[in-house]
Formats: structure tokens, sequence, C-alpha cells
């Protein structure tokens, strides 16, 4: 193959296979950067409200207007893929920019569902004000840019991508958590940010560094191959081979990397120093978008490392489930013991996010330990259900925990506290933003019949099922139903104080009207967390088509 | 001349490695720990640069110890800056002396 060989091959790649490269985009057969369109979107926005500043105009133009006319447009874009108006989902995977990117149906629905938050983050951050109108540009770049950090992350098919895209997220969330200038507290809570974060990020890129000199590839399609070839016989299945050794070394190390990300214990460290240091806004950003991102990146990344049925690593595969099972149980454990001393609201919905950290691991987990049962072939059916629980939990937890922020944010911007004791008997002054933090919190907990319920129904039947294949998940179960039980107690504490204490005399005014806007902005998010409670089916069958198509890509080699 | 051995430059990234971690985990500036991650991320440099000369990776290993280059450079940028914004409010970059945040 020649130079212009390459050139040609490589524009075909990236424009389409018109014979004009450039109408590719807009004609029927997509290029990568046709499907490309809404992270492009993303970038022009980021451009635009750099540029608008530039020139002075942002006295007239405020930049959140620029934000969220972006955000909308990047979701039109991606619910335009998403409804085959621009070429159909596809059934099965199609890879963009030269296989560095995977563009299937999981990459259509996590896009999706990071748009959605993205266009509620910054219609929150209107009206709460939070960046005000001078610092607006910095900070919506930060959050796009993150944004598109995260976006990546779920369409990662070689390993380099995910360093970078975890890297993206990363970098600009470690700015957005000290953005609030001059508090002491928000400065500590960065520093921490960025010097765990670095630290963890250097790890995983030595653990990924391993890998790739182990397996010669760093593409993900065909780890799973290279994996089989190198550990074909069952002696080098054992730690007395260093190839083995180096290869639990290294997935051990990018575990670290994405275990922050997720903040699993014992890698939660910066979670609650961060959630309490920045705005709830942030806070909210962090805790869902990044949750949602690198659960996809875990999936992707635990599939790519599925070997062929058969092989002499599927006992390997079983034991990471298992192995991400115990973290699960712990972090789930842990995150609902540390909330209980808490008086800090954002504090304490850190700890939770921990816990529902572990609750969606607990997915993960029984989606490897199904995919590689002990004897027999493993039940796809099964295996898509473990996944079918993690994205409806996922996408229920969108609006739960932001939900829950929201109400925070909103609270602090009238009594400018956010103490869980400054919250007695608001509802006697606020009740819409009352009512919504018990919709979230109940939810939040599991109770029918909120969205959360059916989330962690989901999950604890894919657990079960797991349980019939080893022992150790129904332990993992009964710890995360037991979690569920003590969890309870410390949303109760703060809905006791909301709804039963009664508000001192000289506590500050709280009025949110049900009828101004950030009384219909909590209504807005917390009705959906009431009709995915009830309605089950439709998104069910989405994330259930979901599932199924990414796991099509893992039955057919 | 014979080649080197790929141990030898293997080597090089595990003690590089090392040393940052070290680092990261004694040193109580803020900055010092930096400078930690900066020797992590150039020990596994070392590493993507010598699997693609001694192995089938190829130029990816070198492509992305590029990117890392580049990266490590932005992050860098972004740390200092954060490290400047605490010691503006703390008067210090000693990791220890950021208590506030406990529970």
């Amino acid at each position: 193959m020649n130079f212009a060989d390459i050139i040609r091959q490589l524009q075909q790649d990236t424009y389409g296979a018109g014979a004009e490269p450039v109408a590719g985009v807009f004609g029927s057969s997509m290029g990568s950067l046709g499907l490309f369109l809404p992270e492009l979107l993303l970038c022009l926005t980021i451009v635009l409200l750099l540029l608008v500043r530039l020139f002075g105009a942002d006295r007239f133009v405020p930049p959140y207007w620029t934000a969220l006319v972006g955000a909308l447009a990047a979701f039109c874009a991606a619910v335009a893929e998403f409804y085959g108006l621009r070429g159909a989902a596809p059934e099965t995977s199609v890879e963009m920019f030269t296989g560095l990117l995977v563009y299937d149906k999981l990459t259509v629905f996590f896009r999706l569902y990071l748009l959605l938050f993205l266009i509620f983050v910054v219609a929150l951050t209107i009206l709460s004000g939070i960046p005000d109108n001078e610092d607006g540009p910095d900070f919506y770049t930060l959050l796009f840019g993150s944004t598109l950090g995260m976006m990546l992350m779920v369409a990662a098919n070689h390993l380099l991508i995910l360093f970078l895209a975890i890297e993206m997220a990363s970098v600009p969330s470690y700015a957005m958590v000290g953005f609030l200038k001059g508090r002491r507290k928000s400065s500590e809570a960065a520093f921490k940010y960025v010097v765990f974060g670095a630290g963890t990020a250097g790890v995983m890129l030595y653990g990924l560094s391993l890998l790739g000199g182990l397996l010669g590839t760093l593409e993900f399609p065909v780890v799973a191959e290279r994996l089989a070839v190198a550990f074909s016989s069952a002696e080098s299945v054992s730690l007395s081979n260093p190839a083995f050794a180096t290869l639990l070394l290294a997935l051990l190390m990018v575990f670290v990397g994405i275990a922050f990300k997720l903040s699993l214990v014992p890698f939660h460290f910066w979670c609650p120093d961060a959630f309490e240091g920045a705005a709830a806004e942030v806070g909210g950003f962090l805790s869902v978008a990044s949750k949602g991102a690198a659960f996809a990146l875990l999936v992707r990344f635990c599939l790519a490392f599925s070997t062929v049925p058969g092989a002499e690593l599927d006992g390997f595969g079983l034991y990471l489930g298992l192995a991400l099972g115990a973290v699960a149980a712990v972090t789930a454990t842990f995150g609902n013991l540390a909330a209980y001393a808490q008086t800090n609201v954002k504090r304490l919905l850190a700890y939770s996010t921990i816990a529902h950290a572990g609750y969606m691991l607990m997915a993960v987990a029984a989606m490897m330990v199904l995919l590689h049962p002990p004897e027999g072939t493993a039940d796809l059916d099964g295996v898509a259900a473990a996944i079918e629980g993690l994205l409806y939990y996922a996408f229920v937890y969108l609006f739960m925990n932001l939900g829950a922020f929201t109400v925070v944010a909103f609270v602090r911007n009238e009594i400018f506290s956010e103490e869980i004791d400054d919250y007695n008997g608001l509802v006697s002054q606020a009740p819409v933003l009352c009512v919504a933090m018990l919709v979230c919190m109940f939810s939040l907990v599991g109770m029918p019949p909120f969205g959360g319920f059916w989330g962690k129904l989901e999950v604890f039947a894919a657990l079960f099922d797991a349980g019939r294949l080893h022992w150790f998940m129904w332990l993992v179960l009964v710890v995360g139903g037991a979690n569920t039980v003590f969890s309870l107690f410390y949303y109760l504490r703060v809905l006791k104080a909301m709804f039963i204490a009664e508000r001192p005399e000289n506590a500050r005014e709280a009025r949110v009207r049900a009828d101004s806007l950030q009384g219909l902005y909590a209504i807005v998010v917390s009705v959906p967390v009431l009709v995915l409670g009830v309605v089950i089916g439709p998104l069910a069958a989405t994330v259930r088509n979901v599932a199924e198509g990414l796991l099509s890509a893992v039955a057919s080699f | 001349m014979t080649p080197a051995p790929i141990t030898l430059y293997l080597l090089v990234g595990a003690v590089l490695f090392v040393c940052g971690i070290a680092c990261m985990a004694t040193k109580r500036n803020g900055i010092g720990v930096l400078m930690g991650v900066e020797l992590v991320l150039n020990g596994a440099n070392v590493n993507f640069v010598v699997f693609s000369r001694y192995t089938e990776l190829g130029l990816d290993g070198q492509i992305t110890s590029l990117f890392v280059i580049v990266l490590a450079a932005a992050e860098a940028a972004v740390a200092l800056a954060i490290a400047l914004n605490f010691y503006n409010n703390h008067l210090t970059i000693d990791v220890d002396r950021g208590d506030e945040l406990q529970g």
C-alpha cells in the first residue's frame, strides 16, 4: 500500500465512502465525522463561548445562552441519530476514526444520557446563578470539555483513548471543583482532588503500558484474541507464570484509575472532600455524569477481556467478577455507614454517591460472573439482564441525584447554608423543594413506587441469577439488601429535619414558590423519578435493546 | 554492538515508576507530589517506547507516549494553578495542612 492509498483510506474513514469526501458528511453514508457530530457541536460551542467574550459581546449575549443552545443542538443531533433520522442506530458496532472509537448502541445511549444531563446542569446553573456573567465562559468551557471527555470515555475502543478520555474528563473537573473564588474549602477540595487524580492516572497509565507490551496491541477488539493466544494452556494461567502475574498487576493498576473515577473504596477519599468544597451544581455534575461514563467504560473494558468461551482464561473472568463483587459490597457498606455521621448535606450526598457506585458495580460484577459461569456456557440473556439493570439504574440515578443536588443548590441560595440543622422546618417556607427532596431521597433508598426501586430490583435480580452460579454473589446480594435498609435512616434524618422539625424563629427565610422558575425546575427533575417508577416498560425495553446490541458484538467472536 | 536487552529498558521504567510512587507517598509538599506524578507518567512512557521497539505494539506505543507528554503538560498546568490557588488561601502548599474538610 503506498502513501496515497493510506491517505485515501483515511479520508474515506473520516468523511464517509462518497466520491466527494466532504459531501459524505451530509450524504447517506456517514464517515466518522458524521457520527461524531454531537461531539463536534460541543467543540464548536466551546470555541463560540470563548470568542463571544473575546469580542466583548458577552454583555449582550450572556454566556449561558450560548451554552444552553450548544447543549440543545448537540442533544438534537444525538436524538436524530437515535431515531435513525440520519442512519439507523447500528445493529452491530461501527468503528470510528480507524478503530479508536466505537459507535454502537451503548455509545448512542450514553451520549444521549450525558447530553440530556448537560442540558439539565446548564439550566440549573442559569437558575442558581453559580458562575456569574463574568466567569460564565470559563465555567461552561470546563463543563463542556469535561462532558466531551466523558463522551469519548463511553465510545472508547482503544487503550490510548481510554486514558486520554479519562484525563479529559478529569482535568476540567479539578478546575471546576476549585471554581469558587476565595473560598478556603473550595481550594482545598480542588487541591486534594487534583493530587489524588493525577496520582491514580499515573498508576493507570503504567498499567496500560504493561498491558500494551504484554498483548502487543492497544485495541479492545483484539485484546481477547491475544489473551487467548498468550494464555492457551492451563499452566500459563497461574501466578508462577510471570506473564500472568504481569497481567494481573496491569489490570489491577488500570482498575485503580477506573475505581478513582467511580469513587470505589479504597479510592474514594477525594469524593466527600471534593463535593463539600465544590458548589452543589458541580457536585451534581460529577456524581452523575462521571459515574455514568465510567461505568460504560468499565463495561466495555470488562467485555474486552472476556475471552472466547471455553478458553483457559474463563475462570479468570469469573474471579474478576467475584473481585468486583467484593469491592462493590465493601463500597456500598462503607458509603452508607460513613453517611450516618454527616452534618453537611453535600457531604452526606457524597457518601450516598459512593454507596450508589457500589450498587451499580454489583451489576457489573453479576455481568462478569454470568458471562463466565464455572461450568457450562454463558446464558447471554442473563448477562443482558445485568447490563439492563445497570443502565436502568444509571438513568434513574441521573434524575434522583440531580434532584437532590438541585434542592441543595436552591436552598443554599436562600439560607446560605448546607448544614442539615439549618434545614429544620423548611417545608413551611419552600414546600415544593421539600417534596422534590422527598421524592428523590425515597427513590435513592429504593422505595416503590419511585424509579430507584426498579433500578435496584433489576440489579438485585441479576445478582440473584449470578448467585446460582457462585455462592459468593448471594453474599453480595445480602450485603446489598442490608445496605438498602441501613441507608433509609440517614436519608430520613434529612427529611425529618425538613418536614417534622420546627423552623426556628431567627432562621433565614427560604421562600421558593412552586410557580417560580426554581420551583418548576425542581418539579421537572423530580417528576421523571416518579414516572420511571410507574411506567417501566419503555425505558426497560430500550436499555434491554442496548444491552443486547452490546452483547451481540461479544457473542460473535 | 549488540542492542541492549529489553529488561534493562524496562528496569529504567520500573525504577522511575517506583521513585514516583515513593515521592507521591512521602512528600508533604504539594509540588513534590506533582513531581512524583510526572516521574510515574514518564516511567510509563519509557515502557511504551520500549514496547514499540521490541514487541508488536509498533507505532501505537510511540504515538501513545507523545500524547501522554502533551497531556502531562496540560495536567501539570492545571495542577499548578490549583496549587497556587491553595497557596493563596492557606499560605502553604503542605498537603497535610489542608484539614478543614474531614469526616
